[in-house]
């Protein structure tokens, strides 16, 4: 939604790729501030002794509920005021570590007609600089139809 | 020897009843979210356009799931804990679910979760949560034994309007 126009159903088609987003690289100040903000302090983002001599870690770990924040800001952005980026599943696969520069990327994968609106299916995911992906995802973004009526907002499913 | 005990798999099912966010959605602690997310989405500041469907000022789509904080007053974990070799920074956070005593020094790790977003939380309300243990398993890899807990949690704001449900899974093992 950040200043981004809505596409409309008809005009994506599958194998489209999302714009990808890059966050990184990302330091121990990145992970203290999301600590920090959400008020989790797990020692495993930012105790490296801890992370390693205790828990076993090769260092300390990006955490995975502020990569899960990356997946939704590619999803929502891409969806702009007038979608929705209704459904977003993943798992954690693989540890990002720390100073690792990430790259969130999302791919169309099907689409589906509802009544009023049209649902796109994705396969999401998060790579490392070494091309390493630690979160595959699936997700679901409903868009308008080209001439069709406004989402509804609150979101109500027509499935 | 399983990890898995009668006495883990009696949290199945367990929930919670609806507890509210000590906070309001306060314009502050979006600020900081999204700086924290570096998501600088005009939408999440006081000045935010109204010409969109939530007409101003809202926080960012997974905010209601991290908006449980420990009340003033409430058990600070991380003084009672701070002697303590074992304690890993977590578990003063629990929404409302007990936490699973016998998994009291394993470690965590976040495996996965699965969302369904129906509206962004606005400034000023209140965000509602009730959980429970969905599914607590076992499972072992190369690296060994661990377990599996899947947490179910619905968000909604102080009128009782669906905000996101989620399912997320957290990895236990031996420290």
């Amino acid at each position: 939604m950040t200043n981004r126009s809505t596409p409309r159903f008809e005009d994506i088609d599958v194998g489209f790729e999302l714009p990808c987003l890059i966050k990184g690289p990302l330091t121990t100040a990145h992970l203290m501030r999301w600590s920090a903000a959400m008020e989790n302090w797990h020692k495993i983002h930012y105790d490296r002794s801890f992370a390693q001599e205790h828990d076993h870690l090769p260092d300390l770990l990006i955490n995975g509920s502020f990569k899960q924040q990356f997946v939704m800001q590619l999803l929502k952005d891409w969806a702009g005021a007038e979608g929705w980026p209704w459904k977003s599943s993943f798992q954690f696969r693989a540890m990002n570590k720390v100073q690792e520069t990430l790259t969130v990327w999302g791919r169309v994968t099907g689409k589906r007609r509802s009544t009023s609106y049209g649902l796109i299916e994705l396969e999401t995911g998060i790579l490392n600089e070494h091309g390493v992906e630690s979160t595959p995802g699936q997700a679901v973004v409903v868009l308008p139809y080209r001439d069709g009526p406004p989402l509804p907002y609150p979101f109500v499913a027509e499935e | 020897m399983p990890l898995l005990s009668p006495e883990i798999l009696a949290y199945v099912g367990v929930s919670t009843v609806t507890q509210f966010a000590c906070d309001p959605v306060e314009q502050g602690a979006v600020r900081r979210y999204a700086q924290a997310i570096m998501d600088d989405d005009p939408n999440y500041g006081a000045d935010a356009p109204t010409n969109t469907p939530w007409a101003g000022p809202i926080a960012p789509p997974l905010f209601p799931n991290h908006a449980q904080r420990n009340a003033l007053g409430t058990p600070d974990i991380v003084q009672q804990r701070a002697h303590d070799p074992n304690f890993d920074g977590t578990g003063g956070q629990t929404n409302g679910l007990p936490p699973i005593e016998p998994l009291k020094n394993f470690s965590v790790l976040n495996g996965g979760a699965q969302f369904e977003l129906y509206r962004y939380a606005r400034h000023g309300e209140k965000v509602q949560v009730t959980q429970r243990y969905a599914q607590i398993t076992e499972k072992t890899t190369a690296k060994g034994s661990m377990i599996l807990v899947t947490v179910e949690a619905e968000f909604r704001t102080d009128n009782n309007e669906l905000l996101l449900l989620a399912r997320r899974t957290l990895i236990r093992r031996p420290a």
